[in-house]
């Protein structure tokens, strides 16, 4: 190795430890001591590069990474917070502003006709009794209830007419089945005497106290239930 | 009920993992700190803006502590992170630290002895090298790093971390060398 190459690579570091860089240092004393010179000005550089370090720099890091963590954990929580709190806003607004939008009673029967097709497949044979209990249960009904067996009843529910609790009823017609509403009168219902689809033809009628709607597929049918529950209702 | 069953268990993996997540990091700060400080001291040459920058690293390093993968390389991650901190430093505010620096480094150490005489006047001349030529010379230092690993932080080749080491070494010497002969033929 060259003098020029050994001075280079000594200065680019003296503690190499490679046999040719070793190799070429043991050649001579000069060398040797050349190096030696060099790993003296390095242990100097070591010293004088460590400079103090603040003796609270440690605490203050792990405090910081504290203090960091439970800014991110406040502002998830409070950032969470307001978007339930925004939901709920939301939901409560629109839930509100749906009770108070006028109800259209035929559309809503047909629908919730499509809505429950089991009903129209129940074969029960349900007393006029249980079906009085349950019309006793709706306190804005004012005790309406029927006085007799309105012919065969084959399934009764409740059911919710646009937040009003209501009775479904699904009775046997003359040719077909026939599905009965009874829905406490309320302000925003709005009566349609008659209404259909494709499919199903409707009626409505008020009694005393609430609104009776009727949809079936035969309009004969509808003339003998409405007729039946017009004498048994009251 | 499923549901609690189902909400706990992630809930305590997510405990243990920051749990370890804090484990390591503590140990990060308490290994490394001190090298991380002694670098942004030379970098910047001043010990509040070192301080600064140090805890803005860590807390970087908090932050994306799941991309170290390897511990052992945590020490040359936490350096790229400190020289980028640095970097934006200078994006942020233009200030001129560097008239202050020369003036002000390590002249609040007390020089009683000959030795911290020397140390003195080594500071300063290490704070007067180029920082190109500085970098290198405290990763290899105090760094420990090898001529490839030091390019690697420094994004240089090899052949230019040598040279800029060579040529570190060669004026520090040189200057040493010169102020001791100054010193002995003037006393």
């Amino acid at each position: 190795m060259d003098e020029l190459k050994f001075r280079r690579e000594a200065y680019e570091n003296p503690h190499r430890q490679d046999e040719e860089f070793l190799g070429s240092m043991h050649e001579s004393s000069e060398r040797t001591a050349f190096v030696n010179d060099l790993k003296l000005l390095d242990k100097k550089l070591e010293a004088a590069l460590k400079v103090e370090v603040p003796e609270d720099l440690e605490a203050k890091l792990l405090l910081n990474q504290q203090l960091h963590q439970h800014q991110v954990e406040r502002r998830k929580t409070g950032f969470t917070l307001a978007l339930v709190a925004s939901i709920a806003f939301i939901a409560s607004i629109s839930f509100t502003l749906l009770r108070l939008a006028p109800v259209d009673l035929g559309q809503h029967a047909l629908a919730h006709v499509y809505h429950e097709e089991m009903a129209m497949k129940s074969e029960q044979n349900i007393s006029v009794d249980e079906v009085n209990t349950q019309l006793a249960s709706l306190t804005s009904l004012n005790h309406a209830h029927f006085t007799e067996q309105p012919g065969r009843v084959l399934y009764s529910t409740y059911c919710d007419f646009q937040g009003v609790k209501s009775i479904h009823l699904v009775m046997q017609g003359r040719q077909g089945k026939v599905t009965l509403f009874i829905v406490p009168l309320e302000e925003r219902m709005v009566l349609e005497e008659a209404f259909a689809d494709n499919r199903y033809q409707g009626m409505g009628f008020k009694a005393d106290n609430a609104y009776v709607l009727l949809v079936g597929e035969h309009a004969t049918d509808l003339d003998y239930v409405r007729d039946e529950v017009k004498e048994s209702f009251i | 009920m499923f549901s609690v069953i189902r909400n706990k268990k992630p809930k305590k993996s997510v405990n243990r993992d920051m749990l370890n997540k804090q484990r390591r990091y503590d140990s990060l700060v308490r290994a490394l700190h001190g090298d991380l400080f002694r670098y942004a001291y030379w970098l910047c040459g001043d010990k509040h803006i070192a301080e600064d920058i140090t805890q803005e690293t860590f807390l970087r390093a908090w932050r994306s502590l799941e991309s170290l993968k390897d511990d052992k390389a945590a020490k040359a991650w936490l350096i790229t992170i400190l020289r980028r901190e640095n970097a934006r430093r200078f994006e942020r505010k233009q200030f001129d630290y560097s008239d202050v620096e020369q003036a002000d480094i390590a002249d609040h150490i007390s020089s009683s002895s000959e030795e911290n005489m020397e140390q003195h006047m080594l500071r300063r001349q290490i704070a007067k090298l180029e920082v190109e030529y500085r970098e290198p010379l405290i990763l290899q230092v105090i760094g420990g790093f090898s001529g490839e690993e030091i390019a690697g932080i420094l994004d240089l080749n090899r052949n230019t971390v040598m040279t800029r080491l060579f040529r570190a070494r060669n004026q520090l010497k040189e200057i040493l060398d010169d102020t001791q002969t100054r010193g002995r033929s003037n006393g």
